[in-house]
């Protein structure tokens, strides 16, 4: 059967306010054409700059609406077709069993004007930011429809009606201000934080105190005389002033960063899985089906723990908008809420009578073993130069972190389910179902052979590259062992 | 299709799962591998030769490089090929394919059958010139999405890409 003979619907396209939120994603990928720009313009030839400019956004706005004179979409009775490109036509048609769900996603502007961006996730692996089915503006009611017709087809094989999407009102889990505040709190970004620290190295008057200079030190720890007394008295209120700045800096950021992305916090159940909505100018709303869920991943940190705060992630097929690998399911929970949206997915709470094991403490020792030397280095040079002492404690602090992690390593068969925990900055509880797991790697090194321990890694789908499934160093026989257990269960 | 989420299905076949009887693969291996390695140090020999005659020539250090580089080459194309062989193995039960290599940095990798997503063969020319055939297979997961078997002889190769595809189709039947 070809394509023509399928009942096609009507040709539909964009809506024609894509010309003005087009033009938005567009504008932010021209880096190459502003540097050029910004050169021109540097360098005294501002006419030409001026010129550049202009032409630069009469071919993007040119290029911007040949493309949606060429891009059409029709919705026929078992797929979707899309045609698209200038010169190159795409005709891609994807039919409605592929069609895993329908994201949808309303930035600031089009939520004024009641238009929305619609991907269609299918289960292929396409690369990030290679979109297999994205209509960027279609007015929302159009979305809607066009998400409830999917749902339908799935359900029912092509026959039902469009029925009601949510099976109960009430939400799964939902987020208050208070909450989502209290998540930007704790938000509060350490990689920020170094961020403004590097950046008083350049700016370091504005803040009164530069922590990465020799004299800043020096004049503290050389108190005594009068002068310096006076100049140790002002050094230290700029400090602290400055700190305090720092601080209230990477408050204030974490706070914004994560009202915007997380007010209004709602997870819902649908037939097929749990549904998202979150945001406050760009709202989005996304569908993560159950039987997609590769992983759970409950992660909390040494100052959300002592008030029992956790988050919760799911490793899934699809990744999560905005290019992230997991997708959030509870930015900010309690145990208890964190095992109704695990239950709603079909998955067991995490009991707390689990037998946990912990790994070997050859973990901290084969790290150990690694940084001595340097830190004998470190220790003998500050000697000379006391500017290497802050090496040595930069070593130790990195064992006592190893340490204080390897006390968190913690791995358990919980009957069809392996659970890793592990970290004690970033604490992660992992829960793998054992059909889940790809490929099992057991790995040695020449160091670790002398230990007898050997890691274990996961290949689990989904994820960013760096979210790796390991349990670090377990001894060599408990490992295999562990290892034929997950593989008899899990196959 | 979706054999990724779905993948929890079962499959009996008794097998136990545990570690399998592992075997050694093709010797003509050793000569692809020396081959190989060939190939990567003759460039950096060159390279030192050059360095060592235009650089270093008015240094005291003149002749090492040129000394040390070509010996490096030449103890790592006598002896790694035949460590890396005798290192690598790999094993089939009627579940799971195991393959072991390594010894420095060791790793022991296990793929059940029912998880792989697709199989390739591939034959380089240097596989071609000895007689050898690479299996690669391919799994959803992340990290090892792609797991080799080198150096086996390609019927034996294509007879392992027929059992393992014959697993792929019942799970989905």
């Amino acid at each position: 059967m070809s394509p023509d003979d399928r009942a096609v619907g009507e040709a539909e396209r964009l809506h024609p306010l894509f010309l003005i939120s087009g033009l938005g994603t567009s504008l932010r990928g021209m880096a190459g054409g502003y540097a050029f720009i910004a050169y021109l313009a540097v360098s005294g030839q501002t006419w030409t700059a001026l010129v550049a400019a202009v032409l630069l956004l009469a071919f993007l706005v040119g290029s911007l609406f040949v493309y949606w004179t060429r891009f059409e979409f029709r919705v026929g009775s078992s797929e979707i077709r899309i045609d698209s490109g200038i010169f190159s036509r795409t005709h891609r048609s994807i039919p409605f069993d592929r069609i895993q769900d329908v994201d949808i996603s309303q930035g600031p502007l089009a939520r004024l004007v009641g238009i929305a961006k619609v991907k269609f996730e299918t289960g292929g692996s396409s690369a990030p930011g290679r979109d297999e089915g994205v209509l960027h503006a279609i007015p929302l009611e159009r979305a809607e429809e066009l998400r409830a017709l999917v749902r339908a087809r799935r359900s029912a094989g092509g026959e039902a009606a469009p029925t009601a999407v949510e099976i109960q009102q009430l939400p799964v889990f939902a987020m208050n201000l208070g909450r989502v505040l209290l998540a930007g709190v704790f938000n509060f970004s350490l990689a920020l934080f170094a961020g403004l620290i590097g950046a008083t190295e350049t700016f370091g008057e504005v803040l009164g105190f530069d922590p990465l200079s020799r004299e800043f030190w020096l004049g503290l720890l050389n108190a005594g005389d009068p002068i310096a007394d006076y100049i140790l008295a002002h050094r230290v209120a700029a400090a602290v002033a400055g700190a305090a700045l720092l601080v209230l800096i990477g408050l204030a950021t974490g706070i914004v960063r994560t009202v915007l992305r997380e007010y209004g916090f709602r997870l819902d159940r649908t037939e097929v899985g749990l549904r998202r909505r979150r945001g406050l100018l760009t709202r989005t709303d996304v569908t993560l089906p159950a039987r997609r869920a590769q992983a759970a991943i409950v992660g909390t940190g040494p100052l959300r723990e002592p008030f029992g705060w956790r988050d919760l992630r799911l490793q899934s097929l699809a990744s999560d908008e905005g290019g992230g690998g997991d997708h959030v399911l509870a930015p900010l929970a309690r145990d208890a809420e964190v095992g109704t949206i695990l239950a709603e997915l079909g998955w067991r709470p995490l009991s707390p009578a689990i037998d946990w094991k912990r790994v070997s403490s050859a973990y901290v020792w084969i790290l150990a073993l690694g940084l001595a030397p340097l830190l004998l280095v470190a220790a003998l040079a500050a000697l000379e130069a006391p500017s290497f002492a802050l090496a040595a404690a930069v070593i130790v602090g990195l064992l006592v972190i190893r340490w204080r992690g390897w006390r968190r390593t913690l791995y358990a068969l919980d009957d069809d389910r392996l659970l890793i925990r592990s970290g004690w900055w970033r604490r992660r509880t992992v829960v793998l179902p054992k059909a889940r797991i790809q490929s099992i790697d057991l790995t040695e090194s020449f160091v670790s052979r002398w230990f007898g321990v050997a890691g274990l890694a996961f290949g689990v789908a989904g994820g960013s590259g760096f979210s790796a499934h390991v349990i670090p160093a377990v001894p060599r026989e408990s490992a295999r062992a562990l290892r034929r257990q997950l593989l008899v269960l899990g196959s | 299709m979706d054999g990724v989420s779905e993948g929890d299905s079962s499959s009996d076949g008794g097998g136990g799962g545990g570690e399998t009887s592992l075997q050694p693969v093709e010797p003509g291996y050793r000569h692809v591998l020396r081959a190989r390695l060939l190939l990567l140090w003759l460039p950096l020999v060159i390279a030192g030769l050059v360095f060592d005659n235009g650089m270093l020539a008015d240094t005291p250090f003149y002749g090492a490089v040129s000394v040390a580089v070509p010996l490096v080459a030449i103890l790592v194309v006598i002896l790694a090929p035949d460590r890396i062989y005798r290192r690598l193995r790999y094993g089939l039960t009627d579940r799971l394919l195991q393959v072991v290599r390594g010894w420095l940095f060791h790793t022991d990798t296990i793929v059940p059958f029912v998880r792989v997503q697709h199989l390739d063969v591939t034959r380089g020319p240097l596989d071609k010139t000895f007689g050898t055939a690479t299996l690669v297979v391919h799994t959803a997961g992340t990290r090892n999405s792609i797991v080799t078997v080198p150096g086996l002889a390609p019927g034996r190769a294509a007879e392992i890409r027929d059992i393992i595809r014959e697993h792929i189709r019942t799970d989905f039947e």
